[in-house]
């Protein structure tokens, strides 16, 4: 198994704690199992690559309140074994924090996750954790990041500092997986700043609503959390140094949700990449109660582009996301959320299907069971989702909350 | 919200003012209607309920179906009274598990839409969420969101029906509300307020069709600091389904401080 320097023994103490979760008043353990299994529909066209895969994850929290509420101690650690890929065999600390309010004053010290952002279909703006590729690719899961953090709250905004010590690279998948990169991927990376991955990043948030509209500017100053990477030319991921200036807004009125997220990421030397404007906006309209209230339904569509246009290096540089949500009303929450990315330039599509309902106690735990399918057609070959075209799959996983 | 109170009650003031003048002139009766008199008593009940400025409180859910299976809800609730306006609230789910550590922060504006946000602890993001869906049922249960909002005087129009006996041996007012905000299930509502301490004893739901939908009982009444009474026990029977929600209500604390930096987004995400 492969262990990255987060800590492996906590961890194994953990593990031998695990039992009945604890809820003592300020105290709170718990931990969720997660039993997955994956099926890929199509033959690949590389003979190396598996087509399926099983895996087991579990993640354990403990959180800890005290000086009467103003003090938060969070600890949540992630583990997996999969069956095929070695690469998603890992163990991480995702939070191990301590948060601390005094009246208008917050501050946090620690492993921390941070989310900034207004958008579904992509998160553009959200800059202080590393994604990680290796639990999905809708690059929601977060690898925690050391953080000084310290918030003031005014009446209805609060403006953020970090100071962000050391750097997490992205993982990749091992080759063998379907929807891992065409190549093998170099594991000792290149950095641009002189300190490597312990140059101290900064970043600057200011937040807040006023009637329908939420707001949020944001700078950041620092490693950049993307590679500049490719299968071709450069095959070792280069960490650049970048500032980031980034603008969410949403306005809620009704039953409409219109969002726009907007970045400007310039490089702090032109010979690294060249700088670049990126945005996505959108709306999210929902029906409520229909078919006599048995489900709610809300529509989605978001629209990404990239000042790069072909040139760019992310999926999203002319692509049009729509979306379904179906949310029903009843006591197992059953939900189906549905997704269809369309590049406007070579028609390249992807498709994106989620259901899932909670199913009962097993054990002493609650579960929730899901079923999730993707799929690409029309893939381009000039499309940087090439390499995904064989990669349908199917994936039906149960969880477990303890 | 006193603000609306002291408007409405101005109104209701001017409006006997200007009757008793009329009787007087016209040597009439007391000549007060019973949209006149169920808006009193409602305000009365209101006033009875100001000035908790904080509390605290769990509420454990019980959803039955037909059949009597039972699946349970466990939500901390804090609340924040504010002058002027709508209350604040804050919801953290508990159970079931696959939803404990998402939260709900509401600042209700009355007949203006409230403000809502969702708190998602996977991906620690909060989110702006419309409030429109008032109708909807709360966490699949037999209690609508705008069962369980803020009840603000100016959400109804109200009318008194009569006085009688109700509940645990009270002597109540019989009212009938009308809701005037957007977006409501109802066509109307009758509620039971008891005399004495202007509690809500019972409520029965009409749909927009003007059948009766649901009744909600209150039962085992407390008073807490401050001659607040609460009910332990919410009953909520629908009666075109047959399903049934109780909320058990724990922990009530009038007491311990709260102020608007714990009804705030980074509030959200730092919740137990």
């Amino acid at each position: 198994m492969k262990t990255s320097i987060w800590l492996a023994s906590p961890i194994a103490g953990f593990v031998l704690f695990l039992g009945a979760p604890i809820i003592v008043h300020g105290i709170e353990f718990g931990y969720t199992v997660e039993i997955e299994a994956r099926g890929y529909t199509e033959n690949a066209p590389n003979p190396a690559r598996f087509d399926s895969n099983f895996a087991i994850s579990i993640e354990p929290e403990f959180k800890h309140s005290f000086n009467g509420g103003d003090t938060l101690f969070t600890f949540t650690s992630f583990g997996r074994w999969d069956n095929n890929d070695d690469a998603r065999q890992h163990i991480d600390i995702r939070e191990l924090n301590v948060v601390h309010v005094a009246g208008n004053w917050e501050t946090l010290a620690g492993l921390g996750k941070v989310f900034w952002g207004v958008a579904e279909s992509n998160h553009l703006v959200d800059v202080i954790n590393q994604t990680d590729f290796l639990e999905g690719i809708d690059g929601e899961d977060k690898l925690g990041q050391p953080m000084l953090r310290l918030s003031r709250a005014f009446d209805q905004s609060a403006l953020t500092l970090f100071a962000l010590p050391g750097f997490r690279e992205r993982k990749f998948l091992s080759i063998k997986n379907p929807i891992a990169l065409p190549c093998e991927v170099n594991n000792k990376p290149e950095y641009e700043s002189d300190d490597g991955d312990n140059h101290v990043d900064y970043a600057l948030r200011f937040s807040g609503y006023r009637g329908i509209v939420d707001y949020g500017f944001s700078w950041f100053h620092g490693t950049s959390r993307d590679p500049i990477f490719n299968c071709v030319s450069r095959r070792i991921p280069f960490y650049a140094l970048i500032d980031q200036y980034g603008l969410e807004v949403q306005t809620t009125s009704g039953a409409w949700l219109w969002k726009l997220e907007a970045i400007r990421r310039e490089f702090d030397h032109s010979t690294a990449a060249d700088d670049f404007t990126a945005v996505v906006g959108g709306f999210e309209y929902s029906f409520y109660g229909m078919s006599d209230g048995l489900f709610d339904l809300g529509v989605l569509a978001e629209y990404h582009h990239d000042s790069r246009g072909n040139r760019a290096t992310v999926v999203f540089q002319n692509d049009l996301f729509i979306g379904l949500r179906l949310g029903f009303n009843d006591a197992e929450s059953s939900e189906v959320l549905a997704g269809a990315f369309i590049d406007r330039d070579d028609q390249t599509s992807s498709f994106r299907i989620e259901a899932s309902r909670r199913t009962g106690k097993i054990f002493w735990a609650d579960s929730r069971i899901s079923l999730e399918a993707q799929a690409f057609s029309n893939v381009d070959p000039g499309n940087i989702s090439f390499s995904l075209r064989h990669s349908d799959f199917v994936l039906l996983s149960l969880t477990l909350f303890f | 919200m006193p603000f609306v109170k002291v408007i409405v009650k101005t109104i209701i003031v001017a409006q006997l003012g200007f009757l008793t003048l009329f009787g007087l002139t016209f040597n009439l009766a007391f000549a007060q209607t019973a949209e006149e008199r169920g808006t009193e008593i409602a305000i009365a009940a209101d006033q009875r309920d100001s000035g908790w400025k904080h509390i605290t409180a769990d509420m454990e859910m019980i959803l039955r179906n037909r059949a009597g299976r039972e699946s349970r809800r466990k939500i901390t609730n804090r609340q924040l009274e504010v002058d002027g306006d709508g209350d604040k609230s804050l919801s953290l789910f508990k159970q079931p598990k696959d939803v404990a550590g998402t939260a709900m922060l509401t600042f209700s504006h009355g007949l203006v839409a409230d403000d809502q946000w969702l708190f998602l602890p996977s991906i620690k993001r909060v989110k702006r969420i419309s409030s429109k869906n008032k109708s909807g049922p709360f966490m699949g249960s037999e209690f609508a969101f705008e069962d369980l909002a803020s009840q603000e005087i100016e959400k109804y129009t109200y009318k008194l029906l009569r006085e009688e006996a109700c509940g645990e041996g009270y002597q109540c007012y019989v009212i009938e509300r009308i809701p005037q905000y957007e977006s409501s299930a109802y066509k109307r509502q009758i509620t039971w307020i008891d005399k004495d301490q202007y509690r809500n004893i019972k409520v029965e739901f009409y749909d927009r069709k003007d059948s009766l939908l649901k009744t909600l009982e209150m039962t085992g009444f407390k008073e807490y600091a401050g001659g607040y009474w609460r009910a332990d026990r919410f009953e909520m029977t629908n009666h075109q389904t047959g399903k049934s929600t109780r909320l058990n209500w724990k922990n009530y604390d009038f007491e311990s401080p709260l102020d608007d930096q714990d009804f705030s987004q980074n509030a959200l995400k730092r919740l137990l």
